[in-house]
């Protein structure tokens, strides 16, 4: 199997599943524990949340709270920050931000969505321009999970916080995180990230938080996490996420130069076939490759290519119900582009062999499709 | 005293000299949806007794009689030896605590001491002294305590009738052929037929790469519902993709469904003689889909000797999901999954197929050709 859906979850690190197993065989103190099982656990807890933080940000300045996923931080950020007023992000986001600005309609507060440019990446003037001083959120996904586009956040924040210093500016960067060289700016308040696009667990994630804002918890209870997150904390997890990133961070700049050698090669074959129309843009996350065959669906060609050992992502459904990824329809394509869409994304454990033996397969399910419509 | 249920049959008695047959065969539908609970089953004078079962199973064998097509209603009661202490005890755990009651006695056993009327009386008597609460109403009582003496010293105390399924033992209507799609329709048509005594299996079609295995698996889940009543086991799937492929590069896209739905009916005719199956039954409703018209009807029927049953055929929807709803497979049905992939829909099918012309459509097809090629993509599924 070549395995190429890591935006959708990579395969966890051996090592840190090996991490994890034994902290679960053997380190299943409650890190809340006043024994000195508890005190051990919670020790290590600390130093995998001052490792993760400081690979992006200045320990001085943020702080890092665990959630149970990517989608649970970006709500804590939405539903803490978006009060009365209104609250504005893009039309470019993950679902879990998406779904929860919808979600702020009901609870007395303006979502406002600004477009993207063609090439995904958020309309910064249109967005500025939804931004005034009633503002009280500004959320703007880092690198869009469907399409790889890259969002200055800094440059954003900048002008955000400009417009209206009270504003806070979230950020998901969970395709980011562990794969882009970046330091959170301190206009940044808040940012959301997750363990299992990166080698570690399903069922971890972190909010990123400026030490100095004010969030209010998500969960209440046994006041874990500072009182912002509680529930016993998922220690094994936490620990295997860690040791992910402890794996990936070193080689950040190797890791993003490979990536853009298999996304190069790839799209190099995909173009040559005349099949393949490029969705993403070519300055975007060298880790996501999203392409389209127009007319085609991209539903059955990822099960055609399933079938032939290929596992890639798709931004369209055969159903005629959410037919449509609403990110890439905002780049403004037709319904023919649309339904062909099939994303690829990298890990830095896919290989050249692997991207040009998946290439060759796209090409023929794509020819094999095209063939019979 | 012994925890029983009591079954009471619907059509049965209507059958004359096949009476026998048709007794056989519902006493063997019993005992196979009571596969898996020990018990015994007690053919006595117009009734069938469970018994012989873990007490606390009660409930279930109940649920699965209620489910036993021929069964006309059934009750958890108990059997006891006839004397009036004995009986009385057991009225007392089948008696409400108080509102108003009767004691309604049915005396098979002519030779027992007291009459009918006169044991009513006088258990009906022993409850008010014991449960003041309680007030007798003959003519409208919130609940109605039943006594049967029987013939041998024994009787039955039970206090509520549970609706049974009805209609005619799964069997005794010989077998058919379902085409079955996981949407509302085709399962509601399935247990309609079963009711009518037809054993019902299952087809179904499907399209994969361009339907996906979540279509299949509903199905198989639609399946299961359906075999509490039918007691089937058995699905069988059939690939059309590559006819599909092939109607959508060769003829007029207008016709597509009209052309599919002929091959499906081929095909399920086959498979109905291999099975042993003198009819198709489908979900089909008049005038519900462009497929489901007058002139879509007939063009699948010329294509099949076999008699097509289509019970649902002047339901209007709503009626349709009521009934799913009541057999338990509307939650199902209504899962997103499609059965067809979009890339096969024509922007505008045709809904009044002339025969002709559908047929003319088809002569570019190498027909046989294709059935036999999806005959040899036949799946079994059994559960």
């Amino acid at each position: 199997m070549i395995y190429l859906d890591n935006a959708a979850t990579t395969a966890p690190s051996p090592q840190a599943f090996a991490c994890a197993a034994q902290e679960y065989r053997e380190w299943y103190f409650n890190p809340s524990a006043r024994y000195g099982g508890g005190f051990a656990v919670q020790k290590k807890l600390d130093g995998a949340r001052k490792n993760l933080l400081a690979y992006i940000a200045d320990p001085a300045a943020f702080e890092l709270i665990f959630t149970s996923c990517g989608t649970e931080a970006d709500n804590q950020a939405v539903f803490s920050s978006a009060r009365r007023g209104n609250a504005v992000t893009t039309a470019g986001e993950h679902a879990a931000v998406e779904r929860s600005f919808t979600e702020l309609k009901n609870r007395g507060v303006e979502p406002r969505f600004a477009p993207l440019l063609s090439d995904g990446r958020a309309d910064i003037e249109a967005l500025l321009s939804l931004v005034d001083d009633k503002t009280s959120l500004v959320s703007v996904v880092h690198v869009n999970n469907e399409t790889g586009a890259i969002n200055d956040i800094a440059d954003i924040a900048r002008r955000v916080k400009k417009k209206n210093p009270r504003t806070v500016v979230h950020s998901d960067g969970v395709q980011a995180f562990g794969k882009l060289a970046f330091r959170l700016p301190k206009e940044v308040d808040l940012y959301s990230v997750s363990a299992h696009k990166i080698g570690g667990l399903k069922g971890t994630g972190a909010l990123l938080k400026r030490k100095s804002l004010a969030l209010a918890p998500f969960l209440h209870g046994g006041g874990q996490e500072g009182g912002l997150r509680s529930g016993t904390e998922n220690v094994p997890g936490i620990l295997a996420f860690a040791y992910a990133a402890a794996e990936k961070f070193p080689h950040i700049a190797e890791n993003y130069e490979h990536a853009a050698r298999l996304n190069a090669r790839m799209w190099d074959m995909l173009s040559k076939s005349g099949r393949f129309m490029r969705i993403s843009p070519a300055d975007g996350s060298p880790y996501i490759l999203s392409v389209s065959v127009a007319g085609a669906r991209g539903e059955v060609l990822q099960r055609m290519l399933f079938d032939r050992g290929v596992c890639v992502g798709t931004g369209s459904a055969c159903s005629s119900k959410n037919r449509f990824s609403r990110v890439i329809a905002a780049c403004g394509y037709g319904e023919d582009v649309l339904d062909g869409v099939l994303r690829v994304s990298f890990s830095p454990e896919n290989t050249v062999e692997e991207a040009e033996h998946a290439a060759a397969e796209m090409i023929s399910v794509a020819e094999e499709f095209k063939g019979k419509f | 005293m012994e925890k029983v249920v009591i079954i009471r049959y619907a059509e049965i008695h209507l059958k004359g000299k096949n009476r026998g047959y048709f007794e056989h065969v519902f006493s063997m539908n019993l005992e196979k949806s009571l596969k898996g609970i020990r018990h015994e089953l007690h053919r006595t004078s117009g009734r069938w007794l469970v018994a012989g079962f873990p007490e606390a199973l009660a409930e279930e064998v109940a649920a699965r009689i209620g489910k036993v097509f021929g069964v006309h209603s059934y009750s958890i009661g108990y059997l006891v030896d006839s004397d009036l202490g004995a009986v009385y005890d057991c009225v007392k755990l089948v008696a409400p605590e108080e509102g108003s009651f009767k004691v309604v006695t049915h005396r098979g056993y002519k030779k027992y001491p007291l009459t009918s009327m006169e044991i009513s009386a006088e258990i009906g008597g022993r409850l008010l002294s014991d449960r003041p609460q309680l007030r007798v109403d003959v003519h409208e009582p919130e609940h109605t305590v039943y006594i049967d003496i029987r013939d041998g010293g024994s009787a039955l105390v039970f206090g509520s009738f549970g609706e049974g399924a009805g209609g005619m033992p799964v069997g005794t209507s010989g077998k058919g052929l379902l085409m079955i799609s996981g949407g509302i329709d085709s399962p509601v048509a399935g247990y309609m037929m079963a009711k009518r005594g037809l054993i019902v299996e299952l087809l179904h079609f499907h399209s994969y790469p361009y339907t996906n295995e979540g279509a299949k698996e509903k199905v198989a889940e639609l399946a299961k519902i359906l075999s509490a009543y039918t007691q089937v086991r058995l699905l069988r799937t059939v690939s059309v993709t590559h006819i599909q492929e092939e109607i959508h590069a060769k003829c007029k896209a207008e016709f597509n469904v009209t052309l599919l739905r002929r091959f499906m009916f081929r095909i399920a005719e086959r498979i109905a003689e291999r099975a042993g199956a003198g009819c198709l039954v489908t979900g089909e409703s008049l005038g519900q889909v462009a497929s489901q018209t007058l002139e879509g009807l007939t063009s699948s029927n010329a294509v099949v000797k076999l008699p097509v049953l289509r019970p649902l055929v002047g339901f209007d929807k709503d009626e349709i999901i009521l009934r799913a709803k009541k057999i338990g497979t509307y939650d199902t049905s209504v899962l997103p999954y499609e059965d067809c992939c979009t890339v096969f829909l024509p922007e505008f099918p045709a809904t009044r197929p002339k025969l002709a012309a559908v047929e003319a459509e088809e002569a570019k097809l190498d027909v046989e050709a294709l059935i036999e090629e999806s005959l040899a993509t036949v799946e079994r599924i059994t559960f």
